[in-house]
């Protein structure tokens, strides 16, 4: 499901995983409260940064509402800072760290994370249209979008990974992506609804056809690929179920559930884990990129493509971000306006939808180990259903539910300017996205599970994704969203 | 445990037959997903994605 820092000597705490799901929870139901308070007239989040596309860096960044103009762009960044820093140290706390190391860490995180944002919004980076390249006076661009920020915040990470690793380690406190994007999904869940709410139709179908992504991931994934590692690979079950797992569910979170349900020692989920977050940041750089090459004319296809074949949460939803923002370039380029976070919005239904279910899959991995292959003492209890359930997803539902109803449910002023408050929301959904974007890379030391001598893992997961994952995912995603566009931009 | 530990470990480890269990496993996990995603692609067909 998710990302977290990897090492070995880590129990394995359910405890602090839970906590921090709800930590995610609190975090983004406040940003979404502040929000929507904007709706009565007061803007309580105005100043939060936002960053334009740009050849000046004077004229980079501003204030999301202009009664803030008088921030400035500096003034705006510090404000961001420095309520991130405030909220989420308070939250690291109740998780058991050290506020003030992570203070310390997340300063410097911030830092080159959102210079990474900013890099990436560089003119001749992001500029995607004809007219904007004369807007800037550009003869060219790489026409990244300004969302090509996220891959340079993860090449950031990366190159701190590989190259600098004490500073990685010094690091650590603040690299926590497993947090950051529940909190970002949290935050989404309005987007989403004030997406959804325009073409509830559309909406409807894509619940619909998240169903498919349950039965693929759970059923047809993690069966093929626990016989490829039992049969082809001679892996022991212990190995076999969070490699199986790690590869067709949902990462990090996936391995570790179905791991202690079968009563693995905690340091093989964990290894498996450490693998899932590499290879989902081979996939991120690779992906939307195919995507936009040969999908652009199936945007939906595209975005559940992405749900299915990343296996971590922050990698595949900041991926269904890139792979948008590619396709809608390549599109308005080609003269098409697609209505901006439809793709978005698939891949983040698919890959939610696969979340829902880690919990019963380990259950009933747990019952059948527990009573048929280790026979013990220790069954396999129903409520591990609910230990093991990731408890962002309802602070996304509830973010969901309350967004549709003031756009649906509620007066016509009040839905005039929830797309506003949405927006307001979003700012931070994409702070978050790039701090998991940049934490991400950091957790990639590639040389270090080399030099580990991790290779046959690495190759059941090379195997299994690329010979199998990635292609049955895009006919399963073919077969139910081919034919079907976003709505154009009005 | 130390990660040279679980590496050798691996290097070493004798391979685990399937059990009985475990194919029946792997059998009805691909029968019911394959059933189960036949079903939804005839209700894909006939509940079409509506704009």
């Amino acid at each position: 499901m998710s990302d977290i820092a990897i090492k070995v000597s880590q129990p394995v705490a359910l405890q602090a995983r839970l906590n921090e799901d709800w930590l995610a929870v609190v975090i983004g139901l406040l940003v979404f409260g502040l929000a929507l308070v904007s709706i009565s007239g007061t803007d309580l989040l105005g100043w939060a940064v936002t960053t334009s596309v740009y050849t000046d860096l004077s004229q980079a960044l501003s204030p999301f509402a202009k009664a803030y103009a008088w921030l400035g762009g500096g003034g705006a960044l510090l404000a961001t800072y420095a309520a991130l820093l405030v909220v989420l140290s308070a939250g690291v706390v109740t998780l058991g760290g050290d506020a003030r190391k992570f203070a310390l860490a997340f300063t410097a995180v911030f830092a080159i994370a959102y210079a990474s944002w900013i890099a990436g919004s560089y003119a001749y980076v992001a500029a995607v249209t004809p007219a904007e390249q004369q807007k800037f006076g550009l003869a060219w661009s790489l026409k990244l979008t300004n969302e090509g920020g996220f891959i340079v915040a993860l090449l950031s990470g990366l190159v701190i990974a590989n190259f600098f690793p004490r500073v990685a380690d010094w690091l650590k406190e603040a690299i926590r992506p497993e947090l950051y994007i529940k909190i970002a999904i949290v935050i989404l869940g309005a987007t989403v609804a004030v997406t959804a709410a325009g073409r509830l139709n559309l909406a409807s179908s894509l619940l619909l056809r998240g169903a498919a992504a349950i039965v693929e991931a759970y059923l047809i994934y993690w069966a093929v690929i626990y016989f490829i590692a039992r049969k082809w690979f001679g892996f022991s079950r212990e190995w076999s179920v969070p490699l199986a797992s790690g590869i067709s569910i949902c990462g990090v979170a996936a391995a570790i559930a179905t791991g202690g349900a079968i009563r693995a020692r905690p340091a093989v989920p964990i290894l498996v884990s450490s693998l899932v977050v590499v290879f989902a940041v081979v996939e991120v750089l690779i992906l939307p990129f195919l995507a936009q090459t040969f999908l652009w004319h199936e945007p939906l296809v595209a975005g559940a493509w992405i749900g299915l074949a990343i296996k971590t949460d922050g990698a595949a939803v900041a991926g269904g971000g890139i792979t948008e923002s590619l396709i809608m370039a390549k599109a308005a380029a080609e003269g098409v306006k697609y209505q901006p976070g439809w793709i978005l919005a698939t891949t983040t239904t698919v890959k939610i939808f696969i979340d829902i279910f880690i919990g019963i899959w380990a259950f009933i991995l747990g019952y059948i180990w527990t009573n048929h292959i280790d026979k013990g003492p220790d069954k396999a209890k129903p409520a591990e259903i609910w230990q093991r359930f990731p408890k962002f997803i309802l602070g996304f539902i509830l973010v969901f539910a309350i967004s549709l109803w003031l756009a649906l449910g509620s007066t016509p002023q009040i839905a005039k300017a929830l797309p506003a408050a949405a927006g307001e929301a979003n700012v931070f959904r994409v702070i978050f996205f790039v701090l998991t974007f940049f934490s991400i890379g950091v957790l990639s030391d590639f040389r270090k599970l080399w030099q580990q001598g991790f290779g046959k893992l690495a190759a059941v997961y090379f195997v299994s994704l690329f010979g199998f994952v990635i292609w049955v995912g895009l006919l399963i995603s073919w077969l139910f969203f081919s034919g079907f566009k976003p709505p154009l931009a009005s | 445990m130390s990660q040279s530990d679980l590496r050798n470990e691996m290097d070493a480890a004798e391979v685990e037959p399937l059990l009985p269990i475990e194919k029946k496993l792997i059998g009805w996990s691909l029968g019911l997903g394959i059933g189960l995603l036949v079903v939804l692609i005839a209700v894909n067909h006939f509940v079409p994605i509506k704009l």
